[in-house]
């Protein structure tokens, strides 16, 4: 994969990622188990084990890739990670980053009154907490 | 045995039936709960990013609040809540700087000391299985159910400390004290989707779909659950599914509390049957 110098994430962002994570992204060894699992791989460009290599590399498309708001914080591919890496901590990492920055994926305008009057309370809360700045 | 009870938000508006037939349920098997005085939410979600010590306040409130009524112990049934309680009880254990802030900011001196409980360990571990089916009126003889756990029960082991993360077997368990039939099928601790289904709806769809029809393909009438989210996806997306294929066979989604109280022969207004979008009555009541 080639990396154009254009898509080079700052040193400084590599570092933050790290530290809210928690989670050191060179570990990964690019097995795949956390793709296979992944509860929204369907619908994303960017399987986990993509983003990791992009963390790998310093490339800010990990930082701006759809897969980080697909998410669903499920935990299984943290659950399975032979090399014991926190992908969800590294996934909310990627997406606080943008929410303290003001960008967001969930509007309270978009969701459709049918199912804003019907769907249970907590998803709600859980997903402004996850997708909203 | 009285043990102090946190609802939660959804339990108060679009899971009545959960509220009440887990209060109602575990009353016959001789376990009282009494609702907290005061109570907020708990968060809903635990923070994954660790510098997100407010994501964890309210829940560090609610527990420091039960401690200091002298409990030792916390029931609460919805998914979300319990891992979020459970989790951030853990961190009160283990992380001195998050013990130190959250209790700095909730002027408390808390250090974890509450025990984080699930109607299903109740039932395990205090009533015991044994018990049940010794109480259960109703013979469930025949009803394939199979079990569905989701996410937030079981993840992530560590924490969580319930049951084996992959395979677990608790609701099983009950499910056979019953009397019913277990249905084994390999989708019983993936993700439904969760929140997504209000950003990536057809993600969700999906997701339900491939649980529904794995389970269907075993031969389930019925699934249960314990997470309000998940009992929506599950049931509400069947209606959407349907408009799509008109093979689609659809299937009751229903908490396990209220199959208990189907099993217990509780009184049918406490187990809110009818707040169903796929009505479990015929199946159940013969209605």
């Amino acid at each position: 994969m080639a990396v154009e110098l254009s898509n080079k994430m700052s040193r400084e962002i590599i570092e933050r990622i790290k530290e809210i994570s928690g989670q050191d992204p060179y570990l990964c060894m690019q097995c795949g188990t956390c793709s296979a699992g992944c509860t929204g791989r369907e619908v994303m460009e960017l399987l986990p084990r993509q983003v990791m290599r992009l963390l790998q590399l310093g490339d800010a498309r990990a930082l701006h890739c759809r897969s980080i708001w697909v998410c669903s914080t499920c935990l299984l591919c943290t659950a399975r990670c032979p090399r014991g890496i926190d992908l969800a901590r590294l996934m909310e990492a990627l997406r606080v980053i943008n929410l303290r920055s003001g960008g967001e994926v969930l509007v309270a305008e978009k969701i459709p009154v049918e199912l804003l009057t019907r769907v249970p309370q907590m998803a709600l809360t859980s997903g402004f907490r996850k997708l909203s700045a | 045995m009285k043990i102090p009870y946190f609802p939660g938000c959804t339990l108060y508006n679009k899971a009545r039936g959960l509220d009440n037939s887990t209060r109602a349920s575990l009353a016959a098997l001789g376990v009282e709960l009494a609702e907290l005085s005061r109570w907020t939410c708990c968060g809903t979600v635990f923070p994954l990013a660790r510098d997100n010590y407010m994501g964890m306040v309210a829940a560090a409130r609610i527990l420091a609040g039960v401690a200091g009524e002298g409990e030792d112990r916390l029931l609460t049934v919805c998914s979300f809540c319990y891992n979020v309680l459970k989790r951030v009880n853990y961190e009160m254990q283990h992380n001195p700087e998050a013990r130190q802030k959250l209790n700095d900011y909730l002027e408390e001196n808390y250090t974890g000391e509450i025990q984080v409980v699930h109607p299903l360990e109740i039932c395990k571990e205090d009533v015991g299985f044994n018990a049940i089916q010794a109480k259960t009126s109703r013979n469930l003889k025949g009803l394939k159910v199979a079990c569905y756990y989701g996410c937030m029960l079981v993840r992530p082991a560590l924490e969580m400390g319930f049951d084996d993360p992959e395979n677990p077997t608790v609701m099983e368990e009950l499910v056979a004290a019953l009397g019913a039939e277990v249905v084994e099928y390999p989708h019983k601790t993936t993700c439904c989707g969760s929140y997504q289904v209000l950003h990536e709806n057809d993600l969700v769809r999906q997701r339900v779909r491939d649980i529904l029809n794995s389970a269907a393909a075993k031969g389930a009438e019925a699934i249960i659950t314990s997470c309000p989210l998940c009992q929506f996806n599950l049931d509400w997306l069947q209606g959407k599914i349907l408009e799509q294929d008109a093979g689609f066979r659809q299937i009751p989604v229903l908490y396990f509390t209220q199959l208990l109280g189907v099993a217990l022969e509780l009184p049918r207004e406490s187990l809110g049957l009818e707040q169903h979008y796929v009505d479990p009555r015929p199946l159940l009541l013969g209605a």
